[in-house]
C-alpha cells in the first residue's frame, strides 16, 4: 500500500483537493452526488477549472443540484465549473472519431443494426469505452470529479481495464485498457468512497476498499467520508441518568423526550463505532461529516456539505456563495 | 371513518412472486427478507433470492455469507413453531452461468470448449450485466422446481431502469440467428459466400470492428457464439416463461424506498415504469420512517422532578443538561418527521391505485438478525393504507 497522508482532516481534504482525477464512489444512498458537487465547488472556489461528471445517467442525479441537466458536452454553471453527462452513445462516437480519421465511416458504423447489438451485448466495450472518454477529458481541465455509480456497480467499471487486458489481445482498445489503468493508479488520481455510520454500509466500504486494494486499483488510499456522523455529546453520567429514565415508569409525553435522547444518543454511538472499524481497517482515517438539516432539497443538502468541507480546506461560507 | 384498510398478510398468503424494486441503501434487502421470514412464519416454504452483489442478506439473516446454493435458515432461534421454511440464495452470476452450460452442453468437449473461452470467462467474471441474465435464469429454474410456494427476489440496486427486465432480453437480441450469422461467416469455413454478402458497408464495418476490438478478440467471441448458437431456443423459451410469470396475476412487484428525497424519488420512477409496462404493482413500503408524535413541551417542565430525583447520586448540573439535550434532540426528531412525513406524501400521490402503502418506523439499532427481522416483520404486516 502507498504512502499515506498522514492523518489530520485538513491535510487529507487539502491533499485530495490537489488530484487531478477523484473518483466518488460507496453504497447507494450514501450521498456521492453531494460530495461530488461538494468538492467540485470547493475546487472551483480554489481556482482550479473543473468537470464535474456522471457517467450514463438516464436521470441525472446533478440535475437537482444544479437545476441544469447536464449533457454530454460539458457546461459551464459558474466560475471555473462544468459538469457533464457522459452519455454512452455520444461517448462512442467521440472514441471512434479518436479512432477512425472519416466521419463518413464513423456515421456507416454508427448506424448500422449490427454494430449496435454487438456493442451492447460484447462485454466491457461500453464500459472501456466511457472510462477511455474520461481518461481523455482529464487532460483539459485542472480537476475532473466523476460521479460513478454505486460501489459493485463502480468496481465493475474500473475493473474492466484490468480484465480487458486478457480479453483484448490487441488493437486499439487494449491500448486504451492499459493507459487506463495507468491513469487510475497515478498519484494524481484518487478515489474517494462515502460511507454512512451504519454497519452494513461501512461493511461495504471496508470491502470496496480491499477489493480495489487487491487488484490494484488504486495506488493512494481512498479518502473516506463518513456522512451524516453525529459527533458524541453526551457525558457519561448523562448517559447514566438516560439509562435510569428509561428504566422508569413515564407519561407518554415524557416518553417521547426519553425516546429523542436514546435516538440521539444511538447515532453517537453508531458513529463512534463505525469510525473505530474504519480505523481500523483503512490506512486513512475517515472525515466525519454532520448530517444536514433535515428535509433539505439536494442543493440545500450539497451547500451544508461543502460547508464543513470549507471549513477544512480554508473556503467560508460567504465565499462560497452557494444557498 | 370506516376507512378501507389494506390486509397485508392476506396479500402475503395469495402471492407466489415478490419482487422488491428501489434505490439502494433503502432496506431492500433486509425488507426481502422480513417478507419472506413472514411467509415462512405463516407457514409457507419460502426462497428468498439476491441478485445484490453486496453480501447484504446475509448480513440481515445473521448469516456470514450465502452462496450460489439454496441454504435452509434456521428458524428455531426464534422459538416459534411453523411448518413453513425459509430458504435464500445468493446469485452468484459464475457459477449459475457455469452450471448452465454444463445442463444445455450436449458433450463433455464442446461444454470445455465454451467454459475455456476468453469470452465467456470475461463475460460471466465482470460482464456487470450479466448478473441479470442469470437472476432470470435461477428464477425459472426456481419456480420450474416447484420446491417454493412463495420466491421474494431482491433486486440490485439500478436507479435507471428495471435493467434486470431488459438484460436477457439484451441477449436474445444478440443470439438472434440473422446477427450471429452476420456475425459468423467471416470466420464460417463451410459458408459461400464468395465474397458477395460481405462487401459494402458489412465488410468495411466488420473490419473497422476487428481493428478496434482487435481480431484475435473478434476470433475469440466467433468462437464463443458458434458454441453457443445451439443454446439460443433454451434461452428464448426461459425468457418467455419468466416475462409471462412477472405479469402472472400471483407476482407482486413491490417498491421499496426511505424517507428521503433522492430515495423517494427513484421510487415515483418505478411506479412510472411498472405502470407504463403493466406490470402487476403490490404497493409501496417506506422503511426507517422516525415518527415524534409530541407537539412542543418543555422538558424541564415534564421531566424536571424525574431527573433531580434520579441524579442525586450525580454531579448537580447532569439533571440540567441531560434536559436540555432531550428538549433538544426532541425538537430535531419531531423536524425530522415533518420533513419527511412531507417527501411521504408525494410518493403516496403517484402510487395511486396499486395496492397497498405501508410505513416502517425506524427500529432502534440496525436490524441483522432474526429476531430484528421478525420485530420488523410484525410492524410490516399490520393493515396498511390503500393506494
Amino acid at each position: 500500500m502507498a504512502e499515506t497522508d498522514g492523518g489530520s482532516p485538513t491535510k487529507i481534504a487539502r491533499g485530495l483537493l490537489e488530484a487531478r482525477l477523484i473518483l466518488i464512489t460507496g453504497k447507494g444512498g450514501t450521498g456521492k452526488t453531494t460530495f461530488a458537487s461538494a468538492l467540485a465547488l470547493l475546487a472551483a472556489l480554489r481556482g482550479k477549472r473543473v468537470l464535474l461528471l456522471e457517467i450514463d445517467s438516464q436521470r441525472p442525479a446533478l440535475t437537482p443540484v444544479f437545476g441544469v441537466a447536464p449533457t454530454y458536452e460539458p457546461q459551464q454553471i459558474r466560475d471555473n465549473l462544468e459538469i457533464a453527462n457522459l452519455t454512452w452513445q455520444e461517448a462512442l462516437q467521440s472514441f471512434l472519431a479518436s479512432l477512425v480519421p472519416s466521419r463518413r465511416i464513423v456515421r456507416l458504423i454508427l448506424s448500422n443494426r449490427m454494430v449496435g447489438r454487438f456493442l451492447d451485448f460484447t462485454p466491457g466495450s461500453r464500459e472501456i469505452v466511457t472510462l477511455s472518454v474520461l481518461g481523455d477529458r482529464v487532460g483539459d481541465y485542472d480537476l475532473v470529479i466523476a460521479d460513478l455509480p454505486a460501489s459493485g456497480h463502480a468496481f465493475s467499471l474500473l475493473d474492466i481495464t484490468r480484465s480487458a487486458m486478457g480479453l483484448f489481445r490487441s488493437g486499439p482498445v487494449r491500448h486504451r485498457a492499459e493507459e487506463l489503468r495507468e491513469l487510475l493508479t497515478s498519484p494524481t488520481t484518487r478515489m474517494v468512497l462515502v460511507s454512512l455510520p451504519e454497519e452494513m454500509v461501512v461493511n461495504e466500504t471496508i470491502e470496496t476498499y480491499q477489493k480495489l486494494d487487491r487488484y490494484e486499483l488504486i495506488s493512494r488510499p481512498p479518502v473516506v467520508f463518513l456522512n451524516r456522523a453525529t459527533l458524541p455529546t453526551f457525558t457519561d453520567e448523562e448517559r447514566t441518568l438516560l439509562g435510569r429514565l428509561c428504566n422508569s415508569e413515564l407519561s407518554p409525553l415524557a416518553d417521547e423526550f426519553v425516546r429523542a435522547g436514546r435516538w440521539e444518543d444511538e447515532l453517537e454511538q453508531a458513529t463512534a463505532a463505525s469510525q473505530a472499524r474504519l480505523l481500523e481497517t483503512l490506512p486513512e482515517p475517515p472525515l466525519l461529516v454532520p448530517p444536514a438539516p433535515p428535509g433539505g432539497i439536494p442543493r440545500e443538502v450539497v451547500g451544508s456539505v461543502a460547508t464543513h468541507l470549507g471549513r477544512l480546506v480554508g473556503i467560508s461560507r460567504r465565499e462560497l456563495r452557494w444557498e | 371513518m370506516g376507512v378501507t384498510r389494506f390486509n397485508m398478510e392476506a396479500w402475503l398468503d395469495r402471492t407466489n412472486l415478490v419482487v422488491c424494486v428501489g434505490a439502494g441503501g433503502v432496506g431492500k434487502t433486509t425488507t426481502a427478507a422480513t417478507l419472506g421470514l413472514c411467509g415462512a412464519l405463516r407457514g409457507r416454504r419460502v426462497m428468498v433470492l439476491t441478485i445484490d452483489p453486496a453480501r447484504r442478506l446475509a448480513n440481515s439473516l445473521g448469516l456470514k455469507n450465502i452462496g450460489n446454493e439454496q441454504t435452509q435458515i434456521d428458524l428455531e432461534a426464534l422459538g416459534l413453531s411453523t411448518d413453513g421454511e425459509l430458504w435464500a440464495m445468493m446469485l452468484d452470476s459464475r457459477s449459475t452461468f457455469d452450471g448452465l452450460i454444463t445442463r444445455v452442453s450436449p458433450d463433455e468437449v464442446s461444454r470445455d470448449r465454451i467454459l475455456n473461452n476468453h469470452v465467456y470467462r470475461h463475460m460471466a467474471d465482470t460482464f456487470a450485466g450479466s448478473q441479470d441474465y442469470m437472476a432470470t435464469e435461477t428464477l425459472y429454474d426456481l419456480v420450474d422446481s416447484g420446491s417454493y410456494d412463495l420466491i421474494v427476489l431482491d433486486t440490485p440496486p439500478v436507479k435507471n431502469a428495471l435493467d434486470f427486465l431488459e438484460s436477457p432480453g439484451r441477449l436474445i437480441n444478440f443470439m438472434d440467428e440473422r446477427v450471429l450469422r452476420w456475425f459468423l461467416h467471416p470466420y464460417d469455413a463451410n459458408a459461400v459466400f464468395g465474397g458477395k454478402l460481405m462487401m459494402g458497408t458489412s465488410a468495411v464495418v466488420f473490419r473497422l470492428l476487428a481493428y478496434v476490438f482487435g481480431r484475435d478478440f473478434l476470433e475469440d467471441l466467433a468462437t464463443f457464439f458458434q458454441d453457443f448458437q445451439g443454446l439460443y431456443e433454451g434461452f428464448v423459451a426461459r425468457n418467455d416463461a419468466v416475462v409471462k410469470l412477472f405479469r402472472d396475476p400471483g407476482t407482486s412487484f413491490v417498491t421499496i424506498c426511505a424517507p428521503t428525497e433522492s430515495s423517494l424519488d427513484v421510487a415515483v420512477f418505478f411506479q412510472e415504469e411498472l405502470k407504463r409496462r403493466e406490470l402487476p404493482r403490490g404497493g409501496i413500503i417506506v422503511n426507517q420512517v422516525h415518527t415524534c408524535e409530541g407537539e412542543q413541551h418543555d422538558a424541564k417542565e415534564i421531566l424536571g422532578a424525574l431527573t433531580r430525583t434520579l441524579s442525586e447520586d450525580l454531579s448537580p448540573n447532569t439533571a440540567a443538561t441531560l434536559l436540555a439535550r432531550l428538549g433538544m434532540a426532541h425538537r430535531r426528531l419531531r423536524a425530522l418527521g415533518q420533513a419527511e412525513a412531507a417527501l411521504a406524501r408525494r410518493v403516496r400521490a403517484c402510487g395511486a391505485g396499486g395496492g397497498f402503502y405501508q410505513e416502517i418506523p425506524r427500529l432502534d439499532g440496525n436490524v441483522h438478525d432474526l429476531e430484528s427481522l421478525h420485530e420488523v416483520g410484525r410492524r410490516l404486516l399490520v393493515p396498511a393504507d390503500v393506494l
